[in-house]
């Protein structure tokens, strides 16, 4: 039965992490930028959140679209105003070294704002649980793990099925191309930035309502998307699920047959073997097929 | 007889002139009493942080308030110059050697043992006092340190007295597990709690060490339901105690009595946990009830009073500890008679005295005495922290047996 409980409890961590990371993926496949400001932006996402039901009571699920919304347009003025700027001119290298700046001072505005302590979003539902067996359920995780899965579904159905989705491929495919055929590539990243930003608010407000938060987290979670992203592959939906939902076994698969202390030390280990065995991770990335 | 000419005459005369404003500038200077230190204002223990960092600002704001403070015969105004580490070892070292560099004599601490450790031995080495609330890691106090001195007791006996607390119970616990979080202050507390709940007849049955920052403690209560403690508890800071009562509750995970050290005392977590926090226990190093007189603010309550007049944050035991820092040391200059640092390290040493922290004396090791500073311990009730031991100082009545979670109202 324990054996149950630790899988089980090992997707629940591995949906907050692939939802946590799909966004980062997205930019690296598409733009390849390394956004260091990522965790950053899912903070963004959880305070934005807390604030939302703190002052309205607003259940936290039902804040996710507007916090999409604000994220959206952030990520969008974030990647035209500075991303795209630090890359004309200078590099892909500079605009990692940009985000890594914003990081910072993201981080710093959100102690400014909000202060340094720590923040907890408990709507009523916060504590229920089923059990089912000797399984226990922790349904807000639950709830989170399915609101993570719907949006993962969502995004891929947007890139797969819908026109804006093809554009975006086709320009991280090919930016000539797609130039040649009248696609707008500045709009195009910046829209892409856009989604990511959203996604990444969007595991904010969920993380939010399963763990307290504090400024400081950021750096965790974009080291987190980092891995997942190596783990999964870039670019994709899939990638990340697969990278997140392997991550959240290994951590509780560790924690239990190794050592409660040893995810984290797991975690890094297989990050190095994959970088040496399979760079491009499981899924291989998702745009490389026509570069 | 030898004669000085003319030219050496005008050049010293010159000189002279030019050096009394100088002079007067140095005297001027002389009367500030510089603190110096680096505090966690942002970063992963700011949250606490900014308490200690109050607890400084209160106690030096309502001195000069006083006029300053007298020092054998003279009068201080009191200084601080105190700059944000944002919970960085290494950027905390690099601020306590600048403010070396700037000839400040005397400091204060940082928040976290793995920050506190490395800055006092950087003034250890410089021969300059340093006076903490923040560092109770045993490693700080175990290395020959002279010129260090901490509010709280060594990390390792500071659960003698809650250990004291759990023999009074009735239902008497038999069994107890620990879950510590892999950090310098946390280790070592975990340490001394296994070592006294052993030594008092308690049986362990597990002992887990998690990462420093948690985001996922499902397994160790899986682990912990199967295996089930009448005790749980947990050495830890105050986000990653949330988090493991937020699980457990959220998974049903039951204990007899759950005992987080650090978490409860902070009003956010109270209010995270809501009614489920009823009944945890959690250590507490001061009450603003408490009778303590104080030199200065002559009581805890007036203090208390005080700072809720300046500060908007709620009062917290690590305000009142930052300020018992100030207080100490300003009564080790007078009982010195002198700014001297060597001297007021000593006169530190031999510190007896009442505050409105509480009593104030170090061990020849320079953390605080076990018995005179330990901690009492402190309940979560209908949604506040109340003292419910020892009896001397208690606000409240005890609840136990503590509810199952689902039966808390």
């Amino acid at each position: 039965m324990l054996a149950v409980q630790t899988i089980l409890d090992g997707l629940v961590l591995g949906g907050l992490y692939a939802l946590a990371a799909v966004g980062f993926s997205l930019i690296f496949g598409v733009l390849g930028v390394v956004n260091l400001s990522h965790g950053a932006i899912v903070m963004m996402g959880a305070y934005l959140t807390w604030f939302i039901w703190h002052t309205t009571g607003l259940d936290p699920l039902l804040a996710i679209p507007p916090v999409m919304l604000v994220l959206f347009g952030f990520g969008y003025i974030y990647q035209r105003g500075l991303i795209q700027l630090a890359v004309d001119r200078s590099s892909l290298m500079a605009s990692m070294l940009v985000t890594f700046g914003v990081a910072l001072m993201l981080r710093n505005l959100l102690v400014l704002v909000f202060s340094p302590d720590f923040k907890s979003i408990t709507p009523g539902y916060a504590f229920s649980f089923l059990r089912i067996g000797g399984v226990t359920i922790d349904l807000v995780r639950m709830s989170a793990l399915g609101a993570s899965l719907a949006l993962l579904g969502a995004l891929a159905w947007v890139l797969n099925r819908t026109r804006i989705g093809r554009v975006i491929r086709a320009t991280a495919q090919q930016e000539l191309a797609a130039r040649l055929c009248g696609v707008n590539a500045r709009h195009v990243y910046a829209v892409t930035f856009g989604v990511s930003a959203a996604f990444a608010g969007a595991s904010g407000a969920i993380l939010g309502i399963v763990l307290p938060f504090s400024p400081p987290d950021e750096a965790n979670w974009t080291l987190n998307a980092f891995v997942v992203v190596v783990l999964g592959g870039v670019g994709s939906p899939s990638g990340a699920l697969l990278g997140g939902l392997l991550l959240g076994l290994i951590s509780t698969g560790t924690s239990q047959l190794i050592g409660p202390a040893f995810p984290n030390a797991m975690m890094f280990l297989i990050l190095v073997l994959m970088l040496l065995v399979r760079p491009a991770g499981l899924l291989g990335n998702a745009f490389a097929a026509s570069r | 007889m030898p004669r000085i000419a003319r030219r050496t005459l005008m050049q010293l005369a010159g000189g002279t002139a030019l050096a009394l404003p100088a002079l007067h500038t140095a005297r001027a200077q002389a009367r500030k009493l510089v603190f110096g230190g680096s505090i966690p204002l942002s970063g992963g223990a700011a949250e606490t942080g900014l308490n200690v960092n109050n607890g400084y600002a209160t106690a030096v704001k309502f001195l000069n308030e006083q006029g300053g403070v007298d020092i054998a015969g003279t009068k201080y105004q009191l200084e601080l110059k105190l700059f944000d580490d944002a919970s960085d070892p290494s950027r905390a070292t690099t601020l306590i050697q600048r403010l070396l560099d700037d000839r400040v004599d005397f400091f204060l601490g940082s928040f976290g043992s793995n920050i506190v450790l490395p800055t006092a031995a950087i003034t250890e080495r410089a021969e300059r006092p340093m006076v903490q609330a923040g560092g109770g890691s045993d490693q700080i106090f175990t290395q020959g340190n002279r010129y260090v001195f901490g509010i709280f007791p060594r990390a390792t006996r500071q659960f003698q007295s809650t250990v004291a607390f759990f023999k009074t119970l009735n239902p008497q616990p038999k069994t107890f597990s620990v879950i510590a979080t892999n950090d310098a202050f946390s280790k070592t507390f975990a340490a001394g709690i296994v070592k006294d709940c052993q030594a008092a007849g308690y049986q362990m049955i597990e002992n887990y060490l998690l990462p420093e920052q948690i985001s996922d403690a499902s397994s160790v209560l899986s682990s912990i339901r199967a295996k089930t403690p009448d005790m749980l508890l947990c050495a830890m800071h105050d986000q990653n105690s949330l988090l493991v009562a937020r699980q457990m509750i959220a998974t049903g995970t039951n204990v007899g009595l759950l005992f987080q050290g650090l978490g409860p005392q902070l009003a956010s977590y109270r209010e995270a946990l809501g009614k489920h926090a009823t009944g945890i226990f959690y250590s507490t190093y001061w009450d603003p009830r408490t009778t303590w007189k104080d030199p200065f603010f002559e009581s805890a309550g007036k203090f208390a009073e005080y700072y809720g007049k300046n500060f908007t944050r709620p009062i917290a035991y690590h305000v009142a500890a930052g300020a018992a820092c100030i207080i100490t040391y300003v009564k080790a200059m007078q009982a010195a008679r002198s700014i001297d640092p060597v001297k007021v390290r000593d006169a530190l040493a031999a510190t007896d005295l009442e505050t409105l922290y509480g009593r104030i004396r170090f061990t020849a090791d320079g953390d605080g005495d076990a018995v005179a500073m330990g901690p009492s311990v402190g309940q979560v009730l209908k949604g506040a922290g109340e003292v419910v031991y020892p009896a001397g100082g208690k606000t409240a009545e005890l609840l136990w047996p503590v509810p199952a979670w689902d039966k808390k109202g």
